[in-house]
């Protein structure tokens, strides 16, 4: 199969169009319609880049969530439970497609890829290194907080002992602290590699728009247009 | 000697600070799914917990511009996970003001840093902004999105164009509390290991 590639910009729009289709609400079939179909674009491509488990993983949950919606459960039902349950499957399928995506474009974008996209997009500095470091910094975080679990696990503080305010301490300031070493770090990978010189920066990546990237513009682009006459004018 | 502009370092601290306090917010917004109420006390659950990772912060902010460029991301970031942009004006207000405020201070005050992060934190009441301007249509959104109907009236009765001064002014005064117990924190675990 051949790997398809986007450029970082297309992925920026695929956001864009994302976010604001999971803001409106989806009433009719041709709107849910729509929205399935712009869910499943990026579990395609997560799959099409090799990451069949967190596809499928996602591909599950949503089906799951889309199907307990639209069977079992409606606005009237009471209880604790189901309550609890409708809350859950309604995030799901509310945010769930403006998840897949970030995942998606957090997991393949490389951040030499974004960073010459932004320049050419003509973003100032400082927006787009900051958000370089956040993109880059979410799998990392959930990383170190897995190992500090480990860590507090082996010294037996699970759930800081019922305390509430022991149990962030200990999470929160052992995350922090390798998170400002982490910091320190790249701060000087990013100088050795020239970030924040006078000059403008090259990239060996060049990046260019191809047939698959105008395609996914056109398909996003046009279900947000479907959602926007939908929306207002009825 | 004191060079005002920002450098890449600053750059990075903001991003890692940033994607703290995202996570910070994030697992504390989990927590609304149990009850709407709980959605009400963001502007004292954040306050509190993100304080700790914000007055770190502070001590690294020397320049203008940082808690800005961290309030747009903020919206940014706000806008990609499906918050809406009606709040972002309203964040980057936020991080406007207490930037002002802290350079007012030089940055090195602890006085102004107080006011500073009540200030800041008013980002949090972008949250409820699609909830009281656009009342009717979320509500429907959220029958349709699944929520029970028992949700949306508690949600309602905790959130509305009344209630919002009232949420706006607990986020002030958790913010400066939630700036003496962050700092207490940080002297606690990072002034003695010289990092703040």
């Amino acid at each position: 199969m051949i790997k398809i590639h986007l450029d970082p910009r297309t992925k920026l729009v695929m956001i864009f169009a994302v976010s604001f289709i999971v803001m409106v609400n989806a009433v009719s079939t041709i709107e849910w319609i729509v929205r399935i179909i712009v869910t499943l674009i990026p579990v395609f491509l997560l799959a099409n880049e090799g990451k069949h488990v967190s596809a499928i993983r996602f591909l599950l949950c949503y089906a799951a969530a889309i199907l307990l919606l639209k069977y079992y459960i409606s606005a009237e039902s009471t209880g604790i439970l189901s309550a609890l349950l409708l809350g859950y499957c309604g995030i799901v399928a509310q945010f769930m497609p403006a998840m897949i995506m970030a995942w998606y474009v957090i997991h393949t974008t490389k951040i030499g890829e974004f960073m010459s996209a932004m320049q050419k997009m003509h973003i100032p500095d400082g927006i787009s290194v900051s958000l370089a470091v956040v993109m880059r910094f979410f799998p990392t975080i959930k990383e170190e907080c897995l190992s500090i679990n480990d860590a507090m696990k082996m010294r037996d503080i699970s759930f800081g002992g019922g305390r509430i305010t022991k149990m962030i301490e200990y999470r929160l300031v052992p995350l922090m602290f390798s998170c400002l070493n982490i910091g320190d770090e790249l701060s000087a990978a990013a100088v050795t590699r020239g970030l924040g010189a006078q000059v403008r920066r090259t990239s060996p990546v060049q990046l260019k728009i191809k047939a698959v990237d105008w395609l996914m513009i056109v398909i996003f682009l046009l279900s947000m247009i479907i959602f926007v006459i939908s929306k207002y004018f009825r | 000697m004191k060079d005002n502009k920002l450098n890449i370092k600053d750059f990075i601290t903001i991003g890692i600070f940033t994607a703290l306090i995202f996570v910070v917010e994030f697992a504390c917004g989990m927590l609304g799914f149990i009850h709407p109420y709980i959605v009400a006390s963001y502007v004292v659950l954040i306050p509190l917990v993100g304080s700790i990772p914000m007055m770190l912060f502070y001590t690294k902010v020397e320049k203008f511009g940082m808690l800005t460029i961290m309030s747009v991301l903020i919206a940014i970031i706000m806008f990609v996970t499906g918050m809406g942009w009606l709040g972002a004006p309203l964040i980057i207000a936020a991080g406007l003001i207490a930037d002002l405020i802290a350079k007012k201070g030089d940055y090195k005050s602890f006085k102004m840093t107080v006011p500073s992060h009540g200030v800041f934190c008013l980002w949090i009441c972008a949250n409820y902004f699609p909830v009281i301007v656009t009342a009717k249509d979320y509500r429907k959104s959220l029958l349709d999105g699944g929520y029970s109907a028992e949700y949306c009236d508690a949600l309602f009765r905790a959130i509305n164009g009344k209630t919002i001064a009232i949420l706006l002014a607990l986020c002030f005064i958790f913010g400066m509390i939630g700036a003496f117990v962050g700092k207490a924190v940080v002297r606690k675990h990072f002034e003695k290991a010289g990092i703040a």
